[in-house]
């Protein structure tokens, strides 16, 4: 890529939205917030609703670096410590920060995958695709 | 005292200490410091003062392999050399670049960056350069902005000085003429090493119309460029039918140059992020750094990596505050406007006037974004694109070889075959993921990978640097220079310039060459070499 063009700068800020740390406050609110222990699908209210995030997740099932099969692949997210925390906390703001937490963990770690030359957090790649699959493959 | 050979009526001899050919930043600097020991040396150079066509000519050549390079025209052949058109962008080679180091073939100085410290610091001078501290904690508290907030362990900040740029005719003419130790001829092009045994016995020189002069001096050095040097080696083949120094067949091997290319982007999920720091040049104690990030020595060595900094150009929502407007042209008529502030006339006014007048697109795109900049708000930092100077690594297959074609000596101009290994793509694109997954890991934002798997290399272009074609190594079998810039098999014949180097690291050349010059120059003075010389007719 020679020059950054606005497109290219805009055509992944949704799925880089999940690296903004931009909390303090909310964390604290959410303490008080009787758990209810939400089902996977509140976890997917963290991926952007975009075009962006659809490509990621077809991409990722369509190369064969997610599963295909949603099961298959909320187990497999499940298995990260702050996607499991998240799983299990049921104020949104909270369970946005635990999946940036696990993002940036992959990062440290070195689990990357790279979309379309985008170099993604392996659990950011994961949740775009289990998006896409819920909601039934399409866009 | 400075001679024109064009000037003389008759052919000429001479004796003298130390022969040095070449007035470029090698040659110049060499000089000067033998003569601060007390040495007598007569400089050799080709051109004059400024550019002449014909001279210039002399560095026609043919490019083969990669296409993006150049021989005719980026080498400047006149006093001064190729400082007379350098950007000025300095920084040491870091102690890793001399290692030998297992995932690079070919690597391993047969010196430390510890020997070359001393240098570096008698270099910056000689360079306008401020002081020798390229680390960063060090800087920091004069900087004009915050670090990105990555963690240390994984990318750190890399300091670069930036020279006015030193342009070594204007600053170094007059010191030379001067210089009572000093004797320089110009118009004069080396035509002839002669050896006898294993030794020099004098060196050859004539002006274009074939007026001669013979110099018969102790120790003898060339310190004509990195393409150039190789070039003379191979072309004096009277007496070694494969030239000088080539029993091995090494000269002209190895040709390395950085890997110029700006390529993929960082996109930063703050909209406020600051990236002052990184924006072109700041100014920190009175001196002109650039910043960029790299990777920890320790990540490069467990990864089997290159070399590379990485510099950021960030893009603004505000496009008035993208700064791609700036080419040669913009360089030009910055340059002229800045002279007159000062109330000077400008540099090679002329060419400066070519080059705005040949870009005026650009230089009015300029005018006007510097003139909205000061009353319009930048916008949010869209993202950064990554541009370099990678390290490549040395190939014996990446080379410059004579070619047919002769020029009016005879001698036989060069073929440059640079060749870049899809490898050292690889190693960038995975530099890069490096840097990406700091970014990712501080929550800064993500980085889009511009290097292809496989690599094109078609967006690669040369750095200008031309290195490695007289490699050092303490064994002849695998280098054409000994640690001392001595070529192997002859016992007074020395190599000043990027030609000796053994790996390319990031580090912009010229610091490292102008250190090297001042090392020569210690030993070739503590090897009690000196010797006063006279002219006599002949
Ligand atoms: C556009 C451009 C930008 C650059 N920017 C940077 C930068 O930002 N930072 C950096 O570190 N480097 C930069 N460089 C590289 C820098 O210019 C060189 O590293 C430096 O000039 C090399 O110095 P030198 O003395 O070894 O060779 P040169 O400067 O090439 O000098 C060689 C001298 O030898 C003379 N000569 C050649 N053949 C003969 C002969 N047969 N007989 C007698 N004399 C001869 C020539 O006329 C010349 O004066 C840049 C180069 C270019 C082209």
């Amino acid at each position: 890529m020679g020059r950054i063009t606005r497109r290219l700068a805009l055509g992944i800020a949704g799925v880089a939205g999940f690296g903004v740390v931009a909390y303090g406050g909310t964390l604290v609110a959410c303490r008080f917030v009787p758990r209810k222990h939400p089902s996977f699908f509140a976890l997917l209210d963290a991926v952007p609703d975009d075009e962006t995030a659809r490509r990621v997740g077809k991409a990722m099932v369509a190369s064969g670096h997610a599963p295909s099969d949603l099961r298959d692949l909320a187990t497999l997210l499940s298995e990260r410590p702050h996607i499991r925390a998240a799983l299990v906390t049921d104020c949104p703001a909270t369970r946005k920060r635990l999946v940036q937490t696990q993002c940036r963990a992959d990062f440290a770690e070195g689990r990357m995958v790279s979309v379309e030359g985008w170099l993604l957090s392996q659990t950011e790649a994961d949740l775009c695709a289990a998006a896409w699959l819920a909601g039934g493959r399409t866009g | 005292m400075i001679f024109d050979l064009n000037s003389f009526d008759s052919d000429q001899s001479i004796t003298g200490g130390i022969c040095i050919t070449g007035a470029g930043p090698a040659g110049i600097t060499l000089a000067l410091e033998l003569a601060g020991r007390g040495i007598d040396v007569i400089l050799l150079e080709s051109g004059g003062k400024g550019f002449e066509a014909e001279t210039q000519s002399l560095y026609d050549g043919e490019v083969a392999g990669d296409l993006n390079t150049d021989v005719s025209s980026s080498r400047l052949r006149e006093f001064g050399g190729t400082s007379q058109h350098w950007t000025g962008l300095c920084a040491p080679l870091q102690p890793i670049d001399f290692e030998k180091r297992p995932g690079v073939p070919h690597s391993g100085w047969p010196i430390t960056r510890a020997d070359l410290d001393p240098y570096y610091a008698r270099a910056q001078p000689y360079l306008q350069l401020g002081p020798f501290d390229y680390d960063f904690q060090s800087w920091k508290d004069a900087l004009p902005g915050p670090g990105l907030p990555l963690d240390p362990a994984l990318v750190i900040d890399a300091v670069y000085q930036q020279s006015p740029p030193t342009r070594f005719y204007e600053t170094y003419w007059t010191t030379i003429k001067t210089n009572p130790r000093i004797r320089c001829y110009i118009h004069a092009n080396l035509i002839d090493i002669a050896l006898d045994g294993e030794a020099v016995a004098h060196c050859d020189f004539s002006t274009l119309d074939g007026r001669k002069l013979t110099v018969e001096a102790t120790n003898y050095v060339v310190a004509c460029g990195g393409i150039e040097n190789a070039r003379i080696l191979l072309n004096c083949n009277r007496q070694r039918a494969q030239g000088i120094g080539n029993e091995h067949g090494l000269v002209g091997r190895y040709y390395m140059d950085h890997l110029n290319c700006e390529a993929g982007a960082i996109l930063f999920a703050d909209n406020n992020i600051n990236l002052t720091l990184y924006d072109g040049f700041v100014e920190a104690d009175g001196t002109a750094l650039q910043v960029g990030l790299k990777l920890p020595s320790e990540t490069m060595r467990r990864e089997g990596l290159l070399n590379n900094t990485a510099f950021l150009v960030p893009a603004y929502e505000n496009k008035n505050f993208s700064n791609d407007f700036r080419n040669h042209g913009w360089v030009s008529f910055s340059n002229i406007v800045k002279a007159f502030a000062h109330g000077e006339v400008p540099d090679r006014f002329a060419e400066n006037i070519c080059n705005a007048t040949e870009d005026a697109d650009a230089v009015a795109i300029g005018i006007y974004r510097h003139v909205v900049r000061s009353f319009a708000s930048t916008g949010r930092a869209l993202a950064a694109g990554l541009r370099q100077d990678a390290e490549q690594s040395p190939n014996p297959d990446s080379r410059v070889f004579p070619n047919e074609e002769t020029d009016p000596f005879g001698w036989r101009r060069i073929t440059l075959d640079w060749q870049i290994a899809p490898s050292d793509l690889d190693s960038l694109r995975r530099t890069h993921e490096l840097i990406g997954a700091a970014v990712g890991a501080a929550g800064l934002g993500r980085v889009h990978i511009g290097i292809t798997d496989p690599p094109d290399l078609g967006i690669v272009y040369t750095g200008y640097h031309h290195m490695g074609t007289t490699r050092m190594s303490e064994d002849p079998h695998k280098g054409v220079v000994d640690r001392n810039c001595r070529v192997h098999s002859v016992k007074n014949l020395y190599m000043a310039g990027s030609s000796v180097f053994t790996t390319a690291g990031t580090a912009n050349p010229t610091l490292t060459i102008v250190a090297l010059a001042a090392r020569l120059a210690d030993h070739l003075a503590d090897t009690g070499t000196a010797r006063t010389g006279a002219a006599k007719r002949s």
